[in-house]
């Protein structure tokens, strides 16, 4: 592999890596700060394969081998401790941990008056419409086909 | 050097038109509404930052291989994007999973057949399905107010950038590598001896025939020396690398995996709570 051809690698690798710091950094979904993370990884694992590819060893590979398996630790540890906080909170909102963060910090606000309003799909809730058969159960105060929110 | 500053003058503007475009993406910092104009903008910005990016590639061998490097690299990155910006988390674990397969192509076409395999099976295969099902789990009610607010964007973008913008230029800068000795001349034990001057490796021919769990040890301690063979250039050669100069590593990971497994299932299993006065 000639030295161009690894500089591509490892720009695609950077901009893998600088994506995935960016939404550690700004989102505040446990969750999506943990695919965060991991893409960050894939973009360290593309820039050690071209490395190794390079240099014509297989290091790069083996050190890309090693960081799978301590990813895949990582995953599980991970969503473990997320189910735990997940049940004690019931909200995957990490701002809701401020009171473990270093002493001292101003603790961050929410103003839930002027949140970006969620994308409403359009059109009615429409369910499969199946054809009666045997005997009519009694019907429940609301109707299946209402929407409950 | 001129083309060297068109480069850098290129680079930079790649880096702010990627940083805006970003920016107008990223959900607000107090989640206040962006209308629709500010998203079309920012995946307009987003477009052409990727596009100037392209430039910068040099295409690799022939056609066919230039036209999928060009198509998974461009892929790998807007995917990336859609990841951090998506309002919907399960629209991110999506993305994520074409991050992860993207990649693997690029791993295919650098030669690492089995780790873009392996990538696929253990990441998109297992990590996305367990994502989702903890998504699944814990929402039940549409996007929440936190999905849809985002921790200092500006702030963070640029810092990022910032890094961005360090990497590229430190890329670019090495043009033209020296290359000290040509490298295919040179046994891996001169140039690790080279590295290393003070701890001399014995050649290989010149280790005494050891047989038994000897052989197997002094191999697995002594610096890894493992070239790409074109004769098993694949699977065969990572494999045979992997559980003899790496042996020690794959020991250590089997290790990890266990201790991940017992941990996992000791945080997640419901315990019942602890209340003063009770039963201990």
């Amino acid at each position: 592999m000639p030295f161009d051809v690894l500089a591509n690698y490892l720009i695609v690798g950077a901009g893998l890596m600088v994506i995935g710091m960016l939404g550690f950094l700004t989102r505040r979904n446990l969750i999506v700060m943990f695919l965060s993370a991991e893409m960050m990884l894939q973009g360290v694992a593309l820039t050690l394969i071209a490395f190794g590819r390079y240099h014509g060893t297989w290091t790069g590979q083996i050190l890309t081998i090693m960081i799978l398996t301590v990813a895949a630790s990582e995953a599980a540890i991970a969503l473990a401790l997320i189910l735990v906080l997940f049940k004690r909170t019931t909200s995957l909102d990490v701002s809701l941990w401020q009171s473990i963060r270093e002493p001292g910090m101003p603790p961050v606000e929410d103003r839930p008056e002027d949140v970006e309003p969620a994308e409403i799909i359009p059109g009615p809730e429409t369910y499969p419409r199946l054809t009666p058969a045997g005997i009519e159960p009694p019907h429940p105060e609301i109707d299946y086909t209402t929407r409950r929110d | 050097m001129p083309h060297l500053r068109l480069d850098t003058l290129l680079a930079a503007v790649t880096i702010v038109l990627g940083a805006i475009g970003m920016y107008l993406l990223l959900p607000g910092s107090h989640g206040a509404a962006k209308p629709r104009q500010t998203r079309q903008a920012g995946y307009g910005l987003i477009a052409l930052s990727l596009i100037l990016l392209a430039t910068f590639w040099t295409p690799p061998g022939d056609y066919l291989a230039a036209a999928f490097f060009y198509a998974f690299s461009l892929a790998a990155l807007l995917s990336g994007v859609l990841t951090v910006t998506s309002r919907d988390p399960v629209h991110s674990a999506l993305w994520f999973a074409s991050v992860v397969l993207s990649t693997s192509g690029l791993f295919l076409l650098s030669g690492a057949s089995f780790l873009a395999a392996g990538t696929i099976i253990v990441y998109a295969g297992a990590i996305i399905v367990t994502f989702l099902f903890v998504i699944m789990l814990a929402q039940s009610e549409g996007q929440a107010a936190y999905d849809r607010t985002s921790r200092a964007p500006g702030r963070s973008t640029f810092s990022c950038f910032l890094l961005l913008w360090g990497l590229l230029h430190a890329i670019l800068m090495v043009q033209s590598p020296v290359e000290p000795v040509p490298v295919t001349h040179m046994t891996a034990v001169e140039k690790a001896n080279r590295l290393v001057p003070t701890f001399a490796i014995t050649k290989h021919e010149a280790v005494p025939e050891q047989t038994g769990i000897d052989a197997v040890l002094d191999r697995a301690v002594r610096p890894a020396t493992g070239r790409i063979h074109p004769e098993t250039p694949h699977v065969a050669g990572l494999g045979a690398t992997l559980f003899s100069d790496h042996l020690i590593a794959v020991e250590i990971a089997g290790a990890i995996l266990f201790a991940a497994l017992v941990g996992a299932a000791a945080i997640a299993t419901p315990k019942p709570p602890i209340r003063p006065g009770g039963r201990a």
